[in-house]
């Protein structure tokens, strides 16, 4: 019980010690439940960053025990979705039309593929995991690039005003490999901010799109729970303009 | 004309971020053999998540899952077979698949060989050439992808068994039902039976009824002779 405790403390104290994260939960808004309400959304990301389990946890459902690297796309029932925004106010809407495909680039290039989710959609949500990050897999010519490169060509094709926020998955991996937190936030923080640099040069001049980064877990409940809040209001905010950005064209 | 070309779609075991291929020698992106931008609408690269989810895990080793398209590419022929071939680095079901790129009317030709893959994708190779070369008896599904590789090509894109959340629709011979794969045809064949069965039993009970009704006209008669009768 004592550890459950402390694993939430550490989870809490690394989440909440980037500045634009306390700044966005202090922006929460009233009006992001009824935002959100008949939204669509698109999940896209290179294999194995999770998506599936995205998908899972919106469901409500634990990850799947049968698994399975997509092979095609493939149609997902209807399904409603409850999210707490605070004490009293909660999302509460139905997923349709949805469609899960796998993350290869054969998928990201096939018309059939990441572009036919994305077109409709009003939220982008780009899954990418820590090690990425770290690996600096943003970088030029490294898949992460590549796929913000796709998506600047898609911008195009998009919905007006379609809004772009990256998750970064698998954040646990990361927490369970360390002891001492205060660094391992500070060097989360230093490399989400060349990310988040790279992303807004990159999708220039949609950079106002790019509603931000947020760290997650699939994995850990908690962990989700809170990051998932934290893009919901992240998305919301910008689409506000609460946040500081520019017109995009 | 182009020569019939086949090749393994390898497992995707290390998360690769490309799906790659193989002739049996050497290995590349499936992408320079299947340019993405020509891929069929609905194309697989492996057993699609809902036939894994039907079988559940003990029998998901046993799905061959198989696609025609007749009408690919200024008039050539895509056919392929996959099966599941273990686990990736995250536990999830891996897939290998056998991809053809055929001419019209010409029939793939389950040979190719697999020396040059890695050991483990070696054994599920060598498992399912010998499987769809020999197959066991009672095997339905490898006698399904036979029966899709006879499929005349006026049937359009097919697969070899019935897809409930494919995102483009297919023709499909079979259909995957609690008791495993089972013959559209056969169970086509088998409704309209209980259909006729039902349709007699419907047509019986009407006649019945009828003559029970025909009967009625003279009990009325019986009681107004009571009711006359009463009243004399």
């Amino acid at each position: 019980m004592l550890d459950m405790a402390l694993t939430t403390f550490r989870i809490f104290l690394l989440l909440t010690s980037f500045p634009e994260t306390s700044k966005h939960v202090t922006r929460f808004v009233k009006g992001a439940v009824e935002w959100w309400s008949g939204k669509k959304i698109a999940v896209i990301g290179p294999t194995a960053s999770g998506k599936d389990s995205f998908l899972a946890r919106l469901q409500n459902r634990e990850i799947p025990r049968v698994h399975s690297n997509s092979a095609m796309g493939e149609k997902v029932k209807s399904f409603p979705v409850k999210m707490a925004l605070s004490d009293r106010r909660a999302i509460d809407i139905t997923c349709k039309g949805v469609v899960n495909i796998g993350g290869e680039t054969d998928y990201r290039d096939d018309p059939s593929g990441w572009l036919s989710v994305c077109q409709d959609a009003d939220v982008v949500f780009y899954m990418m995991t820590v090690s990425d990050l770290s690996r600096k897999r943003f970088l030029k010519g490294r898949r992460i690039r590549q796929d913000l490169d796709w998506l600047l060509t898609a911008m195009p094709h998009l919905k007006e005003g379609a809004l772009v926020h990256v998750l970064i998955n698998k954040i646990d991996q990361k927490i369970e490999s360390h002891t001492d937190y205060r660094p391992l936030a500070e060097e989360l923080a230093k490399e989400r901010s060349a990310l988040d640099k790279t992303v807004k040069s990159v999708l220039h001049p949609y950079e106002a799109r790019y509603t931000g980064a947020t760290l997650i877990s699939m994995k850990n409940k908690q962990i989700y729970t809170r990051g998932i809040n934290i893009a919901f209001r992240a998305v919301y905010s910008a689409f506000h303009g609460t946040a500081p950005r520019k017109k995009a064209r | 004309m182009i020569a019939t070309r086949a090749y393994w779609i390898l497992p995707n075991r290390g998360q690769k971020d490309d799906i790659l291929a193989s002739d049996g020698k050497t290995t590349l992106p499936l992408r320079r053999i299947l340019d993405p931008k020509l891929r069929p609408e609905g194309f697989s690269h492996g057993v699609p998540a809902e036939l894994l989810e039907k079988c559940g895990p003990k029998d998901a080793g046993e799905i061959l899952f198989a696609q025609k398209f007749p009408d690919w590419d200024g008039g050539k022929q895509l056919f392929s077979v996959s099966t599941t071939a273990g686990l990736d680095a995250s536990g999830r079901v891996v897939h290998l698949g056998l991809l053809f790129l055929l001419e019209p009317n010409e029939r793939p030709r389950f040979e190719l060989p697999y020396a040059g893959l890695s050991e483990e994708d070696r054994s599920f190779a060598s498992a399912l050439i010998r499987r769809m070369a020999s197959p066991g008896p009672g095997d339905s599904w490898v006698q399904s992808v036979r029966d899709l590789v006879e499929l005349p090509p006026s049937r359009g894109p097919a697969t070899n068994v019935e897809l409930r959340r494919s995102t483009v629709p297919f023709y499909s011979l079979y259909a995957l039902g609690p008791a495993g794969l089972v013959s559209k045809a056969s169970s086509r064949s088998k409704s309209r039976v209980s259909a006729l069965i039902l349709l007699l039993f419907v047509a019986s009970l009407s006649v019945w009824a009828f003559m029970r009704a025909c009967e009625r006209p003279s009990r009325p008669a019986v009681q107004t002779g009571v009711v006359i009768c009463h009243l004399n």
